[in-house]
This record gives C-alpha cells, structure tokens and sequence, in this order.
C-alpha cells in the first residue's frame, strides 16, 4: 500500500479540499476520489486525515455540512463552501502560487 | 467568531454526544460502502471489496478515534475518563484509600487551620471601604521631643525612643488640628485612641467595657455606615457638645440584646452621662488586627471620662500630650509621596512651634499603608503562628512522603496491569497522565477532609488565642476564598509531589519481564526492584529526618515552658485569686473614701470561708504589667537616679502573697494615709544600690524637691515582677494611698470558688462598681507564658502526627519488602536460617533506615534550631539530652514498627513460598 497521502505538504489537505468544494457540494468520499481523479492518482487520501480536516474546517467556518441524498438514494452529508471558505482558498491559493514559484527559482538556480 | 463556533461545536459534540457520534457513523459508513460499492464494480465480492477499502483508506474504528482525538473536548473527555477510572480503582481499594485520605487530610488540614490564623492576622483586608487608600501617620526625629507625655496602644509597630533616635504612631491634639487644616492631600482624617477601659453602668449590672476615642471624622474617614441610629460626626467633636457614645454591632448584641430601644438610651461611662446614638456597621469588626472595642465616644470627652491622657481637663489641647494615632485616606489623584512631603511640612511647623523640637532635629513624618501599618496583634503572635506554619509545612512533607511510599508499593503491585495497557498501545504519558489523575483526585479528597479539619482546628486555635489575651480581642479564623485558595493550591502540589515519582517509575517498566513475572516481584537481585526499594527507602530516611525536625523542636519549647513554671517567682503562686477595682473611676470616691472601701472590703473578704489571708495592691505580679521610676537613694556615693521598679501594696501583702520578711517592719494600715511615707524593698536592692548596708532608716526619691521621701522601714526577699524569664530587679513597695486596686485573696482550696462571694461582699459595699479582670496568678502565668504554650502544644501534637506518620511509612515499607521477599525467605529457611536470623534480616534493614533518618534530622536541626532560641528558657537550642530523647523514641517506635512485618517473615512456610509462583 503505497502512502502517498503522505506526501501532502503539510497544510495542502486543506487548500486542495476547499479547491475541490468550490467546483460543487461533495461528500466525503466524492472528494477523496476527486482528489485522486485531479491528480492523476498521485495523492490518496486516507480516511482520518479527511474527516478530521472536515472537522477542522467546520470548526474554522470555511466549509459547511448537510446531509442530503446520493444520485444512489444513499444519505450523505455533503460538504459546501461558505463565503470565508472561498476567501480563505483565494488568499491560500495566492501565496502557495509564490511560494512555489520562489522555491522553483530556487531550485534552478545553479 | 470562529473560536466561538468551534467552543460551541465542541459543547454540542460533548452534550449531545449520541447525536454527533451517530452521524459520523453514518458518514464514515457510507464513505466505507461507497468505496466498497465502487471496488465491486471491477467484479470482487463484497467482502473482499470492503477489505481492500480498510487496506487502502484505514480502519474505520481508528478513523474515527483520529477524528475524536483531533477535537479540543477530547481532552476534556479523557479527563472525565481518567477521573471515572481513578475513583474506581480507589473505591477498589478502601483501606488504601483511606490511610492515604487521611494522612493527606492531616497534613493539608494542619496547614489550612495555621494558614487561616496566619491569614486573620495578617492578611484580611481592614474591614472598610477601600481600605488601599488609606495610610498611617508615623513621625521621626533625631532626638526625644522635649518633656512630652506619650500613650500607644498597640496600634502600631512599637514606639522607638532612644534618645538620638525617636519614632512612633501618636500625636498631639494641636498637631491633628494643623493638618486637617493644612492638608489637602487627604479626603479625611481619622484619629483614635485607646481602649480606655470604662466602668459602664445604667444597663443591668455593672460593668468594665473597652472604649476607643475617636475624633468626629472617624467613621466618615473610613466609610463606615450605621447599623441603626448614627455614627459619630464632627458636631459631636465640638467643646461643649452632648455627650454620646456609639457601640460596636458585637457588644450591641451580646450587652442589649441587639434592641433597638438601646439607641437613645443614657448610660454611665467612668461617672458620666453619655447618650447611645447609634451602632456600627457589623462589618466592621476591628482597625487594627485583633483589636476590638465594645464602643466608641468623642475625642473630647477624655476629660468627662477622667483618663489621664493627655493630662486632664486640657487633654485636648496640651501640645506635649502624644496620644493620639492618626488615620488619613488619600485624595483622588494624590500620590503617597506628595502627601507625606506636605504632611512632613505641617508636622515639622507644629513641633518646632510647640518648642517640642528644633529643625536640626529633622522632624519628619512617614505614612505607611495602613494594611501593614497597622500592627495589632500582629506584633506578638506573628513569631509563634511562623514557627507553627514551618511545622505543619514539615507536617505535610511528611504526608506527602509518607502517600508517595504507599503509592510506591501500589505501582509496583501494578506493574503488571500497567505493562498490559502499555503493550495493547498506550502512550507511556497518557498513562502517567491517568496516574496523576489519581494523585490529584487523593489530593482533593485529603483536602476537602482536611479543610473540614481545619475549620474546626481554627476556631479552636482563635479561641485559645484570644483566651489569652488582656482586652478583647476579635479573630476571624474561619476559612475565607484566601483560604480555601491556599487548600486547593497545596492539595495540587502535593498531589504532583507525591504522584510523580510513582507515576514515572510506575511507566518506566520493560513491558516483557514485567508480563512474565508474578503479581508480586520475584527477588532481590531484580535491578528494578532494588531501585524501587532505594526510592522508597529514601522517602522512609526523609520522613524520620523531618520527624526529628518537629519532635525536637516540640522537645525544647515542651522542657523550655516546664522550666520556666518550674522556676520560682519569689512568692507563692497557688490558691490566690485576684481581681481589679477602679473606685476612682466613677467620680464618687475621693482618695479618702477609696481607702475606707478598701480597708472595708479587706476586712470582709478575710471572713469569707476558705480564706486564708487578703491584701491588695496596684497591679499584680506576673500580669505583664510593669511600673518603674527613676529615684535617688540616700547613702550612695553615685548621686545619679537609679531605675527601681515600683509597686503600691496594702496591709498583709506579703502575708497574702507569702513573701518572707528579711529585716524590719511590714507596712500597717496606719501606713496607708499617713506621712511620713515608708517603704519595704527586697534585697536585690539592698545588693546593688546599698552595697549590703544597714538599710533600714534610708531615705529614696524622685530628683525634684517636691517629690515625696520614702524611709525604708523593712526588707523583703526578692520576687519576678513582670517576666518569668529575667532574674528579679531592685522593687520598692510603697504603701497604697489611692487609684486602682487588684484585690489578692489566698485562699485553702479552689480559690475560683471565692469569686461569686467576692462578688457578693463588694456589691453589698457600693452596687455601682464593677470588678474586672478576675484571674487566679496561675492563670496569669500561663498568659505570660502564651507562646511558649501555643507553640508547645501545637509542636507536641505534629510531633506525634508525624512520628505515626514516619511509623506508617516504614511499616509501609517493610510490608512490601517483606513480601516481595517471599520467596528468598522461603529458599532461606528451607535452608535452615532460624528466626532470629530472620528478626535481623528485616529489623536491620528498618533500623538503618531510622538510623540514617535520625542522624539527618539531626543535622538538619542544628541547622535551623537558632530560630528558637528567643523561645527558650533553661535549656540550649543544642540541648543533647533532648536530641538523644528524640532518637531513642524514635528507634524504639521504628523497632515496633519493624516487629510486625518481621513476624510475618518468620511465619512463611518455605514450601508455600516456593510454591508461591
């Protein structure tokens, strides 16, 4: 079993959440898979790290829960962006696009 | 707002627990069949498909203990958890719990019941508004003020009059009216003094009350209200007002019953008329610490009272009549250091006006916040309650040794269960965590006990306190939010102090061999175990040392106060009652009448039955009062005044007070109004002023020509006069012409039983009069000998608490070892070792311990034994007899504890001890 979860810079589980909600309303699962889906298989996500970082940013205010009913007509609760969750991902998304920017130059630099 | 929602996402989570629990079910389950329902998509089965969903995302159940664990009331939650679990595994253990509660309970009690004391007198808060703001007036001078009358009442800390350096807390009348005038510094001005002992009568029968003066502004000063009518004001300060007196909320209660018909009311003070007008908020209990008073009158009715302060009718206005302690509250705004430049200002005008001082002198005045300004009580019983605290404080180092012990053997009996959680994946610190839980949870339970300890302690300790003092006295012992603070505070440290060791040498173990071994450890040469018994024998050596520390102490002050009842005071001191009459005081008594009264109520009193002989005198011996002059005596080559202590008698004293008579003539009742006068010394005077010359014939005196000549006319043996402690100084016995009288009966058995007919004969005399300060000279000693007998006491009592204590501990000890040790007795006496061998084995192994334990106490009590000595009479702070005492008692009491798991070791049968397994 390969833990490329891992690998997830830590603090990206977030961004890459949010990042995922702002296309639509998801649950759980739906977002472990896209995640998966948009990075070609490079990231899986691992069950506790995803739950808890849901109930991070419940708490935090940036994402909200509701349950509602799967395409399967299965309850799931879908998760949505709030208006502080979208500014957080702007705001987040904005420095993480310099800081890797930076660490590229840094990187060819030689 | 996001830590609000996270605060109340977290309550919900908490209590509404199902709820949450629930839904994360449901949502981690349906992640699971989604999975799962995807994985069967690709053909596997269900099961297989469900499998390799754990594999690739983890397991549910732990998913879900992550997600838990990441919330903040987690924490809360495991907390609860630990608490539930504590408390089963102490009611698992009744007995354990209780010798842990209550020696906990013991100590902690022990420091909560001095810590009140201690913060009664010196911590509370002076019960008045604000009472930060408000400061104390203390001047200084390079010299003595000239011939000026000074009066303290213990208000302050104590007067410094030498004569290149002067300080003290009273003031004069003039100097008071210069700066409320002057001075606008201060919102208001409070000046009081006393108590004034006054004959009160005009409500039942006569009494003797405790009067403060106080200026107009007093109550206003410090903001305190009326309970009923009013307080005193500036009107009634006034020349010329009506007289009125306001009584305290106590005296209120206890002497009217707390009627309102008293306010109105018109009663006798000392002769006068004063009007009640009012009674004090009960709040305010006390100015100073422990000094209370039963009422309040105007400043200037001093004369109206006839009090000799400040010299008589003019008392008031005398420039050189210090008397007064002065109280101001700051203004808003105004600094403690600008007020005192003005006040310095004022002060230095006044004095050098009042031709008192001249300014080379440096006339200055201090203020001092009046919280610790005002002494009180403070001054004489902080020394005892410290030396009492450092005890209890040893007391409860004992405790917390002596819980860490037991709480030793218990980890060690838990090693195995503790080694079972280990190994199925708890954290060695969320399992130290649980075993402090449970320190703490002891900790608290000791407490609370001990604080229901102390709560009764306190008051018993307040009441022997003011039992012993010489006016009334108010303390407020019972346990307040400072108190109960300083509990709490303790009961953590000591859960912390006693928990830790256990705690971390309990999660220290190899999991392994601590699964393999036995529920009880295997033998000696197992490391581990030998550490275990090193920390637990260096708790039993602390416990002995300490022990040492309070026993010999509680040793020294114990022979100390036998000494000092041992020692004789020149007369006999049993069977004498003695109580105090002021005549005078009313007004109705010339010196005349005084002394026919006295001459009558003598002769009366001798035929009471019981009665062997009656006399009195101005004050008596051994009562803490002292009267001393500086007199010039005839026939000496020195001319300078020499200091004789001095004491007015009537006839029979020395029959009453059993003094023998060396030489000459005892004083007559003809001595008593006629002159010329005549005085008795004792022969320290003899000795030192006379060079053992003829004395009888000599005449003494005062310096001035128109102080009276006394002619020595007999010679009596030497007797203590004010204290216990010094060898007895030059004494003239003068005869009693006037004043106040302490009535001396001697009588053949109880002389208490005396009182009531005494009572009787005097009322039958003069209705009016009241008697006060009714005490037998026994009882008088034991007064002076206050701090001596607290700390006795006290000391005695935690000496014996923590040599049970030490006790407990190496029984304690020894029990585990002897246990531990099953098996190697066992091969031992399958080997043939008697039981005396086996007696020695464990009795060495206690012994050294007391031993190394003593010879540390000793030690360390030669270190701190210097704190005292003031305390000590008859006997050095080193004193090797009370050291070796102590050892031996120790020894010997460590020896029985021994005995018991000695027996036991020799009662183990080797072939179940080696079956043990």
């Amino acid at each position: 079993m390969s833990e490329q979860a891992s690998d997830l810079v830590q603090g990206t589980l977030d961004m890459l959440i949010l990042k995922t909600l702002a296309l639509e309303p998801m649950h759980g699962y739906g977002v472990a898979v896209r995640i998966e889906q948009m990075s070609d298989g490079i990231f899986r996500v691992n069950a506790g790290s995803l739950f808890v970082a849901f109930e991070r940013l419940q708490r935090a205010g940036t994402i909200k829960g509701e349950w509602k009913t799967t395409e399967n007509s299965r309850r799931a609760k879908y998760y949505s962006l709030t208006e502080r969750g979208r500014k957080r991902l702007e705001s987040e998304t904005r420095e993480w696009m310099k800081q890797v920017a930076a660490i590229a130059r840094i990187l060819e630099a030689s | 707002m996001s830590l609000l929602r996270n605060i109340s996402s977290g309550m919900r989570s908490l209590f509404r627990k199902e709820q949450v629990d629930r839904e994360l079910d449901e949502e981690l389950g349906g992640f699971l069949e989604m999975a799962a329902e995807e994985k069967m998509k690709q053909g596997i089965n269900r099961a297989e498909a469900v499998r390799a969903v754990r594999l690739e995302r983890g397991n549910l159940a732990v998913t879900k203990e992550v997600v838990y664990a990441a919330r903040w009331e987690a924490f809360l939650e495991t907390c609860w958890q630990d608490v539930r679990f504590g408390v089963r595994m102490l009611r698992k253990n009744p007995g354990f719990t209780a010798v842990v509660v209550l020696t906990l309970a013991l100590g902690i009690g022990a420091n909560t019941a001095i810590f009140s004391l201690l913060n009664a007198v010196m911590l509370q808060r002076i019960p008045v508004r604000n009472p930060q703001e408000l400061v104390v007036l203390r001047w200084s001078a390079h010299s003595r003020p000239k011939s000026i009358g000074h009066s303290s009442f213990g208000d302050c800390k104590s007067t410094e009059w030498a004569v290149s350096a002067a300080s003290s807390c009273s003031l004069s009348y003039p100097i008071l009216r210069e700066i409320r005038k002057q001075s606008r510094e201060f919102s208001g001005i409070a000046a009081f003094a006393g108590p004034a002992q006054l004959d009160l009568s005009g409500n039942g029968m006569a009494s003797v009350v405790s009067g403060e003066l106080v200026s107009g502004d007093f109550f206003q000063t410090l903001g305190v209200p009326a309970a009923s009518g009013r307080t005193i004001d500036s009107a009634d300060e006034k020349p010329g007002a009506e007289a009125v007196a306001v009584l305290s909320y106590a005296y209120w209660r206890t002497a009217f019953g707390g009627s309102p018909s008293a306010v109105g009311k018109t009663v006798t003070l000392n002769g006068a008329p004063f009007t009640i007008v009012g009674v004090a908020d009960s709040g305010f209990t006390r100015l100073s610490p422990g000094k209370s008073q039963d009422l309040w009158v105007p400043l200037s009715q001093t004369a109206a009272l006839r009090l000799p302060w400040g010299g008589g009718t003019t008392a008031s206005e005398k420039t050189n009549s210090f008397w007064l302690t002065v109280v101001g509250r700051l203004a808003p705004g105004v600094s403690l250091v600008q007020a005192q430049t003005a006040t310095s200002l004022v002060f230095r005008d006044q004095v050098v006006q009042d031709a008192l001082l001249k300014p080379g002198d440096d006339p200055q005045v201090t203020l001092l916040p009046a919280q610790t300004g005002l002494v009180g009580m403070r001054s004489w019983v902080a020394e005892p309650l410290f030396l009492v605290m450092a005890a209890v404080a040893i007391l409860l180092l004992i405790s917390c040794a002596n819980v860490a012990g037991l709480m030793l053997s218990r980890a060690a009996a838990r090693r195995k269960e503790i080694a079972v959680r280990l190994s199925l994946g708890a954290s060695r610190g969320r399992i130290t965590r649980q075993l402090l839980t449970e320190s703490l949870l002891l900790a608290f339970a000791g407490a609370a006990v001990g604080i229901l300890i102390a709560f009764w302690g306190a008051n018993a300790l307040a009441s022997f306190v003011t039992a012993n003092r010489y006016s009334a006295l108010y303390l407020n012992a019972t346990p307040d939010l400072t108190v109960l603070l300083f509990s709490a505070g303790i009961a953590v440290l000591t859960g912390i102090l006693f928990g830790l060791a256990p705690a971390l040498a309990g999660t220290s173990a190899n999991i392994a061999p601590a699964l393999k071994e036995s529920s009880i450890g295997t033998s000696k040469l197992d490391v581990r175990g030998g550490r275990k018994f090193a920390l637990g024998s260096g708790l039993v050596v602390a416990q002995v040392a300490l022990s040492v520390l309070v026993l010999a102490g509680a040793g020294l002050v114990i022979r100390s106060l036998a000494n000092l009842k041992k020692v004789n005071p020149g007369f006999d001191t049993t069977n004498v009652l003695q109580f105090g009459v002021d005549p005078e005081r009313s007004g109705h008594y010339n010196e005349e009448r005084t002394r026919a009264l006295y001459r009558e109520l003598q002769n009366r009193l001798s035929y009471l039955p019981g009665v062997v002989a009656v006399s009195y005198s101005s004050d008596t011996l051994l009562n803490g009062g002292l009267w001393t002059s500086d007199v010039q005596i005839e026939g000496r080559a020195d001319k300078s005044l020499v200091e004789v202590e001095m004491l007015t008698i009537g006839p029979d004293y020395f029959k009453a007070m059993r003094i023998p008579v060396v030489a000459g003539r005892v004083l007559s009742p003809v001595d008593m109004a006629s002159a010329p006068d005549v005085a008795v010394v004792n022969r320290v005077f003899v000795r030192r002023f006379l060079e053992n010359r003829e004395p009888l014939g000599l005449h003494f005196g005062g310096s001035d020509p128109k102080d009276a000549k006394y002619e020595i006319v007999g010679v009596v043996e030497d007797t203590k006069y004010d204290d216990l402690r010094r060898d007895p100084e030059p004494i003239a016995f003068l005869p009693q012409k006037k004043g106040q009288a302490y009535f001396a009966v001697r009588t053949s058995a109880n002389p208490l039983a005396v009182v009531p007919l005494a009572r009787t004969e005097l009322r039958n005399l003069d209705s009016n009069l009241p008697i006060f300060d009714v005490r037998t000279q026994t009882e008088r000693i034991d007064r002076m000998l206050f701090g001596e007998r607290l700390i006795a006491r006290l000391a005695g009592l935690f000496g014996v608490v923590a040599l049970i204590l030490a006790c407990i501990g190496l029984y304690g000890l020894l029990s585990y070892e002897v246990a531990r040790q099953t098996k190697e007795i066992g091969v031992r006496t399958a080997l043939g070792a008697q039981k005396g061998d086996l007696l020695r084995l464990i009795a060495r192994q206690g012994l050294t311990l007391v031993a190394t334990g003593i010879a540390l106490g000793i030690v360390g009590f030669l270190g701190v034994t210097r704190f005292l000595k003031s305390l000590l009479y008859g006997v050095q702070p080193t004193d090797t007899q009370t050291l070796l005492g102590v050892g031996m008692l120790l020894l010997i009491v460590g020896g029985l504890a021994c005995l018991i798991p000695a027996r036991r070791a020799m009662r183990v049968d080797p072939m179940v001890a080696l079956r043990y397994e």
